[in-house]
């Protein structure tokens, strides 16, 4: 792995085995699907609050849709792959596979991942799974139209969908599945082998304890939902109705609260899976721009240990309307609001860790912040959720829809603005531009939480979810003026992202050169000078310190030091 | 001269803020639909308390965080204080704190939901006066069928009233009986603040109880299709009279074989089959 290969431009930059060079591929395909989602998103905006209205020029109404006009079949189309693809094709790539790669094996000082072949195989597994997704496209019938967790019967041949756009989705969420558990397995094995010298577990940042806990649960529970995909692409391809009971129904035994469990056995983990690298990253990069050991961090590490237990055994939660037993709906409830215990140890550690710091305010450190805000509404709303009276009437309303977007959303892509901004001089060797920076938070955060924040006003008046002409409903008139309001700050929101791509494609190509440690930080990716070469590390680091030694007054001159450097006595 | 163009650019512009904050303020000024049932309080209550107590730990976390950034700034000669946090002082005061947002939220609300779910919404009516009604949803309209004056299901005198109409009479308690002919729906009463879902292969129960009449909207809640968003139903809550002379309206008569011909062409337009019978008689419930 360390030794140089004569490399041409394939084995380089295509089919690299090097972590570095798969961890920015893995951020081009998730910026790109990160763009596209969120481009659905503001159609679906326009069509919330102008039903019958066609798209604007803006929009790029007419290229789309015949006269600009978006039927209730497109409207379908429109939030199912919005949800998907931000949460597998966006989110996913970007914290799990782009800085899960990038980071892991920088931080814990080992040459690469344990299987560097397996690692490029899951790149091109997730990019076989997204031309799959967008030739879903293609298709006279369009793409799939079941929503993102696409309950059968409806997402069934049965269902009354046209099209085969359901059965490419299947597929090709499959895929992604099989490349998420390609670099689970390659994540954890890393952490657990290859360590350099010691690094104890308590000593890796906690970055990396958020990304290798994501791993193992993606290891414990994507295969579950492999499970169900496979039966429900039976379902779609070869006439069996393990998902299809009721009228419907040729054959005996089918049914479709099975594919629920199954579903939501793997969707309520996946929430953690989204929300433990952006927690690990915000715990450190809160410390390094206070420039004070975080506060608390092995508490912090074994409360992340405590929710992905708990995770596991909370998905009932999704369900209370299904008509599930009394004694099954008040031990899920129970089992749920356990979970605040340690998300509230969480806000107290991140609160304990800027206390008495030495704040310096640079972009990633406005983002970080900005996880606090954010992720304290989205946890806070999820009581709401939890508790199984008021969910009896907050349930598949714009409650939901606004608290989730508030906990997976903003806090998981305010982290992972976090780290974009953080680890970009690592990756590209280049200085991103902090004014812009700065301006692209603030551009962000406010229409972002009137965004979120009024979907929940929505849900609480009563708009239910997936609804593609709020009119047809007397009772919500009232709510009228808000969806259009709503509408309005969101554009706001898509279209200011053009300030970070500017930014980040400027900055790559202009940008300063940027020093080897600009952020002043402890973690061993930053003793790495220059381009880092394949092998990254020309000697295994020995590591004497733990990750957050900032301000120690030991150190003498500077308010930091490395973990590989040995502490002044 | 210049003072009135000021003025009038003054006046433009407060009445555009003043427009703005309005819908600035959503929460402020819209309120959930009017409850007109006998224990949807319950629900706002629950979610009242909620509004409040996150509301204080919210502002508590935020308003540090605001001190903090004010107080900690980075600035010549200020320096931060080496404390790891991981002192048994700090590791109790945190899980102290962990356990009292556990015991002032999560441990009320839920007795408060637990005691609600016991009173009301899993406390099935039973007895004479209770009105049993079977709901079978299909893409996309909602079908009804009521018992009869012998009050059993699957026998001649069943009344099957238009689709999507739904009478019911005042300070009455239904019981609701619910199976989808074919992909899931879910029953919402935005009024009654309570929502049921529909799932091929099995049958829900709930209940439910109006306290004023009127005409109340019946929302489907779980995307069925793409004409979910107009499967819309009406129930109608009137007094004792009213309903009665409306089930004897109903009520199926000689010459009529077949009670779908109310069947609106525009929701019909690509469906599949009509459903010609209910697939179960009433399901008792303990």
């Amino acid at each position: 792995m360390s030794e140089h290969h004569e490399q041409t431009f394939w084995t380089k930059y295509i089919f690299s085995t090097d972590h570095k060079v798969i961890a920015k591929q893995f951020l081009w395909l998730g910026l790109f699907f990160l763009a596209f989602g969120g481009f659905q998103a503001l159609l679906i905006r326009w069509q919330l609050a102008y039903p019958d209205q066609p798209l604007p020029w803006w929009l790029l109404g007419t290229l789309f849709y015949e006269g600009g006009v978006i039927t209730p079949d497109h409207y379908n189309a429109l939030f199912t792959m919005h949800g998907t693809i931000m949460i597998f094709w966006a989110i996913t790539p970007m914290l799990i596979g782009a800085f899960g790669n990038f980071v892991i094996p920088l931080q814990i000082g080992a040459p690469d991942m344990a299987f560097p072949k397996l690692n490029m195989i899951s790149f091109w597994t997730m990019f076989l799974a997204s031309v799959v997704l967008l030739a879903s496209y293609l298709l006279p019938e369009g793409t799939a139209a079941g929503g993102w967790t696409s309950y059968p019967p409806l997402s069934a041949p049965v269902g009354g969908i046209a099209g085969e756009g359901q059965t490419l989705w299947t597929l090709a969420l499959t895929l992604a599945g099989t490349s998420t558990l390609m670099g689970a397995v390659n994540y954890i094995i890393t952490v657990v082998r290859m360590r350099a010298p010691g690094m104890t577990y308590f000593r890796m940042p906690l970055s990396v304890w958020g990304l290798w806990l994501t791993s193992i649960l993606n290891a414990i529970f994507v295969p579950i939902i492999a499970a169900g995909l496979i039966l429900l692409l039976l379902d779609r391809t070869i006439g069996t109705q393990f998902f299809v009971a009721g009228g419907l129904a040729t054959v005996e035994g089918g049914d479709p609260l099975l594919y629920q469990h199954v579903f939501w056995i793997f969707g309520h983990p996946e929430v953690y899976i989204l929300i433990l690298p952006a927690w690990g990253i915000v715990s450190d990069l809160l410390s390094v721009f206070s420039r004070k050991p975080a506060f608390g961090a092995r508490v912090t590490a074994i409360c992340m240990c405590t929710i992905v237990v708990l995770s596991s055994i909370v998905w009932g939660h999704h369900m209370y309307t299904t008509g599930m037993s009394p004694l099954l709906g008040k031990a899920f409830m129970f089992l749920t609001l356990l979970i605040s215990i340690p998300s509230s140890i969480f806000f107290l550690n991140w609160l304990g860790t800027l206390w008495r710091g030495n704040l310096h305010f640079d972009p990633p450190m406005l983002f970080a912040m900005a996880v606090l805000w954010v992720f304290g509404l989205g946890g806070l709303t999820g009581l709401y959720n939890a508790t199984v009276t008021s969910d009896i009437y907050l349930h598949d309303t714009m409650f939901v829809v606004g608290h989730f977007h508030y906990t997976m959303a903003a806090s998981v892509l305010f982290g992972g603005l976090a780290a974009i901004y953080f680890w970009f001089p690592k990756m590209f060797g280049k200085k991103m531009n902090p004014l812009l920076g700065k301006l692209h938070f603030w551009i962000s955060f406010i229409p972002l939480n009137y965004v979120f924040f009024n979907m929940m006003v929505l849900g609480y008046a009563g708009q239910h979810r997936r609804l593609y002409d709020p009119n047809e409903y007397e009772f919500l008139a009232p709510i009228n003026d808000l969806n259009i309001s709503i509408t309005f700050f969101a554009m706001v929101l898509g279209f200011s992202q053009l300030i970070f791509a500017y930014n980040f494609i400027n900055s790559m190509i202009n940008g300063e050169k940027a020093e080897a440690n600009p952020w002043k930080a402890n973690t061993l990716e930053w003793t790495l000078e220059g381009p880092i070469p394949h092998g990254n590390f020309a000697t295994t680091p020995t590591v004497y310190n733990g990750p957050h030694e900032y301000s120690n007054p030991a150190v003498k001159d500077r308010d930091w030091i490395a973990q590989s450097e040995p502490m002044p006595t | 001269m210049v003072n009135n163009k000021m003025k009038f650019w003054l006046k433009k512009i407060k009445s555009k803020a003043q427009s703005i904050t309005w819908t600035a303020w959503g929460i402020w000024y819209i309120d959930p639909p009017k409850d007109v049932s006998l224990d949807g309080y319950r629900i706002d209550n629950v979610i009242q308390y909620t509004d409040i107590v996150i509301t204080i730990y919210f502002s508590i976390v935020i308003l540090a965080l605001i001190f903090f950034i004010f107080k900690y700034r980075a600035r010549p000669g200020h320096t931060a204080v080496y404390d790891k946090g991981d002192t048994k002082k700090h590791v109790l005061a945190t899980v102290a704190m962990g356990l009292l947002v556990f015991l002032s939220i999560d441990v009320v609300i839920e007795a408060m939901s637990f005691r609600d779910l016991k009173e009301a919404f899993w406390n099935f009516p039973k007895g004479e006066n209770v009105i049993k009604v079977e709901v079978m949803p299909q893409q996309f309209a909602w079908n009804f069928r009521y018992p009869g004056s012998d009050g059993k299901f699957n026998t001649e005198d069943d009344v099957v009233p238009v689709q999507n109409q739904m009478h019911v009479p005042v300070n009455t308690p239904i019981l609701i009986q619910i199976a989808p002919f074919d992909v899931i729906h879910s029953f919402f009463l935005p009024n009654f603040r309570v929502k049921i879902d529909a799932t091929p292969g099995m049958v829900n129960t709930m209940w439910f109880q109006a306290t004023e009449t009127g005409n109340f909207e019946i929302a489907c809640a779980e995307l069925c299709g793409n004409a979910h968003y107009r499967m819309k139903g009406y129930l109608t809550v009137e007094s004792q009279e009213d309903y009665e002379k409306w089930l004897a309206d109903n009520a199926p008569k000689e010459d009529e074989g077949d009670d779908w011909d109310d069947w609106d062409e525009e929701v019909d337009e690509g469906n599949r089959e009509i459903p010609e019978e209910w697939a179960w008689a009433w399901k008792e419930v303990q």
